[in-house]
Parts: C-alpha cells; sequence; structure tokens
C-alpha cells in the first residue's frame, strides 16, 4: 500500500466516461465515470439499485451501455459478450453466481477454457486448479470432483473466484464477493486480492461493508440513483461516515441499534433442538431460544450453520434429532409441519428459496399464510388488515402489490420475505442470512423489524457470516464449527475476534487439540485452552491425564476467574508454574498469537502441586511451534 | 456531486410507475389478449376467404371439434403450469376409450362412465407418483406410459375397433340447451371451473408456485407433493372425459384412437402462452389456442386445401406465435 502515491501515476488500464444505461423507462446509469489502474483496487460502492453492479456487468460485457466510451488498454473498448471480456483479460466474479451447477468444481473453475479449441488436459487443470485452491485456503473443503450443484452459496463463490484467477485476468471485478464468507475467508481473500494487485492487475471490490473497503481499496468511486456522486476519492481521505453519506444521500445514524431488553421481557424457552444429526454437514447440534430472544448462530462457511437449519425445516434429511417447541416433542417430516407449528423461516439464498418469480408481490407475501391456510380457497381474506399494516410498514404502496417481485430491489424483496413470515404469526422466526446482498439503509430497517418482532414475543434465530451483524443484533450466540455446536454464550461477553476464534475450523482446532492432549499426556496435566476477558474465562478445548487435578473449566462455558480451580495461576500468568494458596495445584497460564500476533487466548496447564514442575520453556517452545507451523504453512500455500 | 437530487425512500424502485395504471392497461399487455387478436385476425381472413365460414352452423362446427381436444388441453394445462409435461394423454384416451366400450357391454352407463373416468385417473395417478415421488422425469415417465397405454389398449381390444355401443350414449352430445349442444356446455364449464381453480383456491397457486419455484413453494409450506401429482391425475381423468364424448359421437371405439393427441394439446397450451418451464399460463390461454388451431384447421377445409398442408400452417402458427412473444418481451426489457 506505500506505493499508492507512485501507482496513482500509472497510465489507467481502464477508463470510462459518460457511459449510460436504460432498461425500459428505468436510468439505471447516468453518465458513469470509472478509472481503474494498474496495481490498484478500487472500491466502487452505493446502495442497492444505485447501479453499481450495471456499470460492473457492462465493464464484463454482460450487458451493452446505452452511451458512453469505454478506454481499455489504450484502445476503445467495444465488447459484445463476455467472452470478448475475457478474451482482453476482464473478468468478473459475480454476486448471483454464474456457474454451470451440473459441471464439476474443476470443469467450472476452467469453463472459459472449454470454449477454446484443441484439447484439454484434465491432469494439467487439475494441478491449476489445487493450486489456485490452495491460494484461496480451500482445498480442503472444496472438493474438484463434486458437482457444483451440491455446494452451498458460499462455496460456489469460492468456484467463481477461483475462475476469474485461472483465467489471469488484468481486470478483475470482484462484485460483492465477501457477501458470504467468514472473517477469515475474507482476510485469505484480502491477501490474495493485494497479491493480485502487486502483481500489477488492476482490480475493482464492489461491496457494502465499509470496514472491507477500508481495508482493501486505494480508492473509491461512488455511486447513487445511477449518478457517480464521488469520483475516483482516495480511500484514506474519506471516513465511513463521509461514505455513507455518500452512499445514501442523509444521515442513517448507527447501522446497530442495540435493543434494550428487559430480562423479564424474554420468556420461557420456545424452541429447543437437541442433538441435530443431518450427515455430512450437520453432526452434532444443540440449541435453544426463548420466547422475545434473538438468538445468534454463528460459524464459518461450511460449518453447517444452513444446513442444520434446513434439516429442522425439513428440506434435508436427519438422522437424528430432538426437537421441542414449548417443551413438547414435535415430529417435523416437511416444511408444512413446521409452518403449522408456528414456525417461520427466511431461505439463504433469496431467489432460488424464497421467490416465487411467477406470482405477484401480494401472492409471494401471501404464500406462507396460504400454506398454513386449510381450507380449499387461498385465505387471503384472512389477514387482509395485517397485510394492510406490514405493507404500510414497508413503504410499499397498495396499488404495487399486483407487480412483479423481481421488480424491487433486492432490499425489498427481502423485507417482503420476511414479511411473508410475519404475516403468518409465528412464535419462532428462523433467518439465514437476513441481510445478504442487502444496503446499508435496508440493513438497519430490517434489524428495527426484528427487534419490533422479539419485543412483541417472538423467538427469533439468526444466521450469519457477518460476525459484526451477529453481535450487533443477538443477545445470544451459539457457535457452531464443522458440524457441532461448540460454544453458547452472551453475546455481551463476546467480541468479533472472540467468535472468529471460536469458530476456527477443525484444522487448526484439531490441532490445538492434539497439542492439548500431548501436553496433558506428558506433564500429566489438565490442559485447556482459553479465552480470558477481563475477570471471566470461556473455555474451548480440554484434555486431561487421568492423574491430573482439574482446573475446573468446561470447553463451551463461560466462567468467572474466581470460581475457577487456579485464579492465582490466572491472575499472575507468570513465567513459570504459579502454585494456587492451597497448594494443590501449580499451572502455567500461557498466551497464543497467531501470525500477525493476534490474541489466540491462553493455555493453561495444570498439574498435581506436589509434582516436579517441568520446564516451562520446553512447553512455551512447543506452543509457539504450533503457531509458527500455521504460519509457514498459510505461507506455503501462497501461490 | 454537484446535482444531488433529493432521496426518496431509497428502497421503492424507480422503474416501477409510481401512479396506478389502469386496470384495461393490464388487459391489453397481457398474452392472453393478444392471442385473442390472433384469433379475431384468423377468423377475419377465413372469412374473407370462406363464405361458409363464418355461419352458425360452421361456428357450432368449430366449437364442436374443439370439445375434445379441449377438454384434454385443460389437463395438459395443468401439467405444464407444474413445469411438467404429459406425453401420455393420447394413449390414455385410446386405453380408457376401449375400457369404456368393453364396460359398456356389459353395465349401463352412468356406471360406465366414471369407471372409465377412473381408469384414467388411476394412469394419470402412477405417472404423478413416478413422478412426484420418485423425482423421475415427467418426459420419460409418460414416454413410457404412453407406449405401455397404446399397447394395452391392442390388447384389450383384440387389435379391432368396438363398435354396438348403447344408443343412448350419444344424449351427452347431442341434447341442447337453449340451442347449445350438451357437449359445448361441458366444455364451456370446464374452462370455467378450470380457470376458477387455477386462480381463486390454494390447489391452484400452489400449482402456478411449483412450476415457477418449487422448492420456494415446499419451504413455505405448501403440499407441493400432492400438488405436483395432482395435475398428472387430471389430465388422465380429463382424457377419459375427452375420449367418452368422441366415443358418444362416433360410436365405436378404436385402438389407435387419439394418436398424436398429446401433441395437439401441447400446441394448444403452449400457442396459449404457457410458458414449458412452468409457472406461466392460462386456461383461458389454452382456449385461444384450441380455437386458433381447430380454425385454421376447420378453414382449410373450407378453402379445398390438402389437409396435408395443416401440419405446416399449425406449426407455422406455433413457431410464429413464440417468437412474436420473445420479441416483444425483448423489446420490453431492452427499451
Amino acid at each position: 500500500m506505500l506505493q499508492t502515491s507512485q501507482k496513482a501515476e500509472a497510465e489507467p488500464l481502464l477508463t470510462a466516461t459518460g457511459v449510460s444505461k436504460n432498461f425500459g423507462k428505468t436510468r439505471a446509469l447516468v453518465d458513469a465515470s470509472l478509472t481503474l489502474r494498474p496495481g490498484e483496487t478500487v472500491g466502487l460502492l452505493g446502495a442497492n439499485g444505485a447501479g453499481k453492479s450495471t456499470l460492473s456487468r457492462i465493464i464484463s460485457g454482460h450487458i451493452q451501455p446505452s452511451g458512453g466510451d469505454i478506454f481499455f488498454d489504450g484502445a476503445t473498448l467495444s465488447l459484445n459478450s463476455t467472452r470478448d471480456a475475457l478474451r482482453c483479460g476482464i473478468a468478473l466474479v459475480a454476486q448471483e453466481t454464474s456457474l454451470a451447477p451440473d459441471l464439476s468444481v474443476l470443469e467450472n473453475i476452467f469453463l472459459p477454457n472449454l470454449a477454446t479449441k484443441g484439447r484439454l488436459s484434465y491432469r494439467a487443470m487439475r494441478i491449476d486448479a489445487n493450486r489456485l485452491l490452495a491460494g484461496l485456503g480451500h482445498e480442503h473443503i472444496l472438493p474438484l470432483d463434486a458437482e457444483v450443484r451440491t455446494l452451498s452459496a458460499a462455496q460456489r463463490q469460492l468456484v467463481e473466484i477461483a475462475k476469474a484467477l485461472a483465467l489471469d485476468a488484468r481486470l478483475i471485478i470482484f462484485d460483492e464477493p465477501t457477501a458470504s464468507l467468514s472473517a477469515t475467508e475474507v482476510d485469505r481473500l484480502f491477501d490474495i486480492m493485494e497479491n493480485l494487485q502487486n502483481n500489477g492487475r488492476a482490480l475493482a471490490f464492489v461491496s457494502h461493508r465499509l470496514e472491507e473497503v477500508f481495508a482493501i481499496t486505494n480508492r473509491v468511486t461512488i455511486l447513487r440513483e445511477g449518478k457517480v456522486v464521488a469520483e475516483d476519492v482516495a480511500t484514506s481521505s474519506l471516513t465511513q461516515g463521509d461514505i455513507i453519506q455518500y452512499m445514501v444521500g442523509r444521515d442513517i445514524g448507527a447501522i446497530y441499534k442495540k435493543r434494550t431488553v428487559k430480562p423479564e421481557a424474554i420468556g420461557e424457552t420456545v424452541f429447543e433442538v437437541k442433538n441435530l444429526k443431518a450427515l455430512p454437514w450437520v453432526r452434532d447440534i444443540s440449541f435453544s431460544v426463548r420466547r422475545g430472544e434473538i438468538l445468534g448462530l454463528g460459524g464459518l462457511v461450511g460449518a453447517g450453520r444452513s444446513e442444520a437449519v434446513e434439516a429442522i425445516w425439513g428440506l434435508r434429511p436427519r438422522q437424528n434429532s430432538d426437537i421441542q417447541i414449548n417443551g413438547k416433542p414435535i415430529r417435523l417430516h416437511k416444511p408444512a409441519d413446521a409452518v403449522r407449528a408456528g414456525m417461520g423461516f427466511v431461505a439463504e439464498d433469496r431467489r432460488a428459496q424464497n421467490i416465487v418469480p411467477d406470482l405477484s408481490v401480494r401472492e409471494n407475501l401471501l404464500l406462507a399464510q396460504m400454506g398454513q391456510h386449510r381450507g380449499f380457497g387461498r385465505g387471503y381474506g384472512k389477514r387482509a388488515n395485517k397485510v394492510a399494516e406490514l405493507i404500510s410498514d414497508l413503504g410499499l404502496p397498495a396499488h404495487r402489490l399486483d407487480t412483479s417481485l423481481l421488480n424491487y430491489s433486492g432490499g425489498m424483496q427481502q423485507k417482503i420475505i420476511i414479511a411473508r413470515w410475519l404475516l403468518t404469526q409465528p412464535k419462532i422466526l428462523i433467518l439465514d442470512e437476513p441481510t445478504k446482498g442487502v444496503d446499508i439503509g435496508t440493513r438497519s430497517s430490517i434489524y428495527r423489524l426484528l427487534q419490533q418482532a422479539a419485543d412483541a414475543g417472538l423467538a427469533v434465530i439468526v444466521i450469519s457470516s457477518d460476525f459484526e451483524e451477529l453481535l450487533g443484533i443477538a443477545e445470544r450466540i451459539v457457535v457452531m464449527s464443522d458440524g457441532i455446536t461448540i460454544a453458547d454464550l452472551p453475546a455481551s461477553r463476546l467480541t468479533e475476534e472472540k467468535l472468529t476464534l471460536l469458530a476456527a475450523p477443525r484444522t487448526s482446532a484439531a490441532r490445538n487439540q492434539a497439542l492439548l492432549a500431548e501436553l496433558a499426556e506428558t506433564y500429566h496435566a489438565d490442559a485447556v485452552w482459553t479465552l480470558l476477558d477481563g475477570d471471566e474465562l470461556i473455555c474451548l478445548t480440554q484434555a486431561a491425564h487421568d492423574n491430573a487435578p482439574s482446573a475446573g473449566l468446561t470447553p463451551g462455558e463461560a466462567i468467572m476467574v474466581d470460581q475457577t480451580l487456579i485464579p492465582k495461576a490466572i491472575r499472575e500468568h507468570g513465567p513459570g508454574f504459579v502454585t494456587e494458596t492451597d497448594g494443590l495445584r501449580q499451572t502455567l497460564f500461557t498466551q497464543l498469537t497467531d501470525k500477525r500476533g493476534h490474541d489466540l487466548g491462553w493455555i493453561s496447564l495444570t498439574i498435581a502441586g506436589t509434582a516436579q514442575a517441568p520446564d516451562p520453556k520446553n512447553i512455551r517452545a512447543k506452543i509457539s511451534n504450533l503457531t509458527s507451523t500455521d504460519k509457514d504453512d498459510l505461507n506455503g500455500r501462497h501461490p | 456531486m454537484a446535482d444531488t437530487p433529493n432521496t426518496p425512500n431509497s428502497d421503492i424502485p424507480d422503474h416501477v410507475s409510481t401512479a396506478p395504471a389502469h386496470p384495461l392497461h393490464a388487459v391489453f399487455r397481457t398474452l392472453e389478449f393478444r392471442m385473442l387478436c390472433l384469433a379475431l385476425l384468423l377468423a377475419g381472413i377465413l372469412s374473407i376467404l370462406s363464405p361458409h365460414f363464418l355461419t352458425e352452423r360452421n361456428i357450432f362446427n368449430i366449437l364442436d371439434q374443439s370439445v375434445v381436444i379441449g377438454i384434454v388441453a385443460v389437463g395438459m394445462t395443468f401439467v405444464i403450469l407444474t413445469g411438467g409435461i404429459d406425453l401420455s394423454v393420447g394413449a390414455v384416451f385410446g386405453l380408457t376409450g376401449i375400457i369404456l366400450a368393453q364396460a359398456l357391454q356389459i353395465m349401463p352407463i352412468p356406471l360406465a362412465i366414471p369407471l372409465a373416468v377412473l381408469a384414467g385417473a388411476g394412469i394419470g395417478l402412477f405417472s404423478g407418483v413416478l413422478i412426484a415421488v420418485f423425482g423421475l422425469a415427467p418426459f420419460v415417465v409418460t414416454l413410457g406410459v404412453m407406449a405401455i397405454g397404446r399397447s394395452l389398449s391392442f390388447i384389450a381390444s383384440g387389435q379391432r375397433s368396438i363398435s354396438g355401443l348403447p344408443l343412448d350414449l350419444d344424449a351427452i352430445v347431442y341434447s341442447t340447451f337453449l340451442g347449445i349442444p350438451a357437449n359445448v356446455l361441458f366444455l364451456i364449464g370446464l374452462y370455467l371451473c378450470a380457470w376458477g381453480y387455477l386462480s381463486y383456491t390454494k390447489g391452484g397457486r400452489t400449482i402456478y408456485a411449483i412450476g415457477s419455484n418449487a422448492e420456494a413453494a415446499r419451504a413455505a409450506g405448501l403440499s407441493t407433493m400432492f400438488y405436483s401429482i395432482l395435475p398428472y391425475v387430471v389430465s388422465g381423468a380429463l382424457a377419459a372425459v375427452a375420449v367418452t364424448f368422441s366415443l358418444a359421437q362416433i360410436m365405436s371405439a378404436d385402438p389407435m384412437a387419439g394418436n398424436q393427441l398429446e401433441l395437439d394439446a401441447i400446441a394448444a397450451v403452449v400457442i396459449g402462452g404457457a410458458s414449458l418451464y412452468g409457472g406461466r399460463g392460462s386456461v383461458i390461454g389454452t382456449l385461444l389456442g384450441v380455437l386458433i388451431m381447430v380454425m385454421i384447421r376447420n378453414g382449410l377445409n373450407l378453402i379445398e386445401v390438402s389437409p396435408y398442408w395443416q401440419g405446416t400452417a399449425i406449426g407455422s402458427i406455433i413457431i410464429i406465435a413464440l417468437l412474436a412473444e420473445r420479441l416483444i418481451n425483448w423489446r420490453s426489457t431492452r427499451n
């Protein structure tokens, strides 16, 4: 990033001026301009419907502009198709994925190659693909031979990114690539983007997430209602507030307005899931939610969150589950059972799982109501008042109810889908990534909608990859990793860093577990991996030797330092073993950090007070060895 | 930057007109309206070409000729709305015709007809279960059922036509009410019921929702399994109803009856504007499609064009109708 000032002087790779695009009477883009230079990342920002996707689709040849000039590499660019764009070296990592669902991951990554003449070497492709995926850090969770249709939305996006990387494109537009990625994955993506940028590629980054814009872009171009309102401005000269101001044209205040929940407002447990198993993604999930509570389900992509709720909803086969509503076991075989039991579910993929495109807004709104209705007719009359109330809440004019839902922005579509379920007056509402691809203004109104519903006694379960969002909206967070619930904690005790750590995928968790087991075995100790936050400890994993004295910690639970059996060692966390005042235990409490120096928590090693204390240096070496191999591992995987 | 227009509620897209549209305007923009224009245009041309076309007798003739294909096309509309296809209707028509003729030899008419309809429904249920429960492709399942049905109708009939049906049977065609023949009345009633069902009942809307996005329909708690099977049952049953009217006119059952009837029915549904992907279409469109096809056949007969040209004419209409629709859609999305 230091070279930014020199790079700014580089000849632009692409200059677009006066670009406009009309869809029917709609002017999606008016006189827009964009400049992309090699070795630079430009953020393309705007609320939903501002025209940033239209602009990126014009540059990538998906659609043709109604007017304007585009120069690429010194010559006028005129694209008739995406193939033209790819030939020039312009690739788009799209928001709505453009993959062939029946082809394998491998074939999709090299899809553009399939259009070239001559024979394909699958062997060479396989090697290349492994290299690309390793660069993304995802070679383990993306089997090359799996059909793309079997992948989750997030995994598809990873394929999409690998596909653009495979083209070795000179200009890559990332259209909300992080929408379904978790914090760690976003970090990895940014590493890759920085790498591409340093190799002299021009990148455009379309996103709603301001933190990411600041993390990765050099300059930003901001659109509002089809017009450029800030052109090619250095990111460093802006604040988040400035950008929001540009994007929405008004000050929207804080996105997350924390709900003030009175403890008495939260009622009895209405919904409980025990030992849910739906292989291969969901292995052992348990959680419960109470009346008036917003529960967050957090975890990384691939942790099985969506799969778990889809299994509850009857969209996936379950091997084992004990589901209770109001303390009574209930059998949910198909979605209709759940709907009639007073549940609602906003699935992750709006277009594929929620919207019925050929039905009008009204019919989409009343779809779940019709599912709940018993009888021959549509049952539309029953909730007419509630419909009128909801649509005025949403700011939707009544006469537009009979138009197509597809005419509306993603944010409005999402609000209508949420309203679809509120209309059935459920007791439990599950939302999977409710703000995916939704602009900031709509996001805050969705949060408000959910908070109002919770205040009225609804039990809300929100799944999100966006930890900031989870912490902002949920009162309690259940963390999942690799198909297992590993923690259940109040949001007030968590931070984004802790959540990321708790949600860490199996590879590192397994390694940490192996280390704990080794330490426990070698030193006859109780070895625990914990997070320390002021006076509170959160215990992650544990391994104990049979003869070891317990430190009083249980995995997945939070405990005050004074309630543990090793308070002195925790408070002092000295360089060596600390013996407790009662002399029964001595403990080494030492910190774990990652390659960037982030706090990964603490390892506590408790042995009997009478035992001969081993040399703490050896133990520390073992522990730091763990994170340094982690470092080598990550670096080694980079392309 | 310089111009910062006042931001309205950003949730409302500007590409939806703010003013409520005139209700008639919406009607003019429907596909059914354009098909009605096409049908009227066709009728106009044919009445110029032949003085006999626009006579009361010929109009009743056209309606009479529309009954069999019209009934079958209703079932086909149900199936196509879910995104499926029923290639077996012609064979079911033939087989249930033989079943009806055999049954009429040994039992009274009011028993024989329900039996044949039940048989048709049963065959539809068989296809529907294979498609909805076992997830087999509708094209393949109904292709198989078509082959089985035709083969069974030859076996059951002993490879020849069955005649000697009770003469009372023709009452369902030739009795009249207010001067309108019973079969035409039935057709009108059937279309009204089907239209009402598809537009205003839970089942009807579920059928549309399945064709449009089955996953979303299921997730919203609709009984997608039941309503994926139902259209095939309706289609099979209506094929049997259609053959009943046919038998009452011809007074004999042929094992080859209804050969390629499925293609006529699909053509009528497609001309009527339904999408073969499901979710889009209506029985009103289908009725217009049926009338357009029958008018072409009838008109070409009247102006004494060789019957071998009928296929070319109908095929061209299908292609022109689809092409015009596509061009209209392109224009409306482009500008």
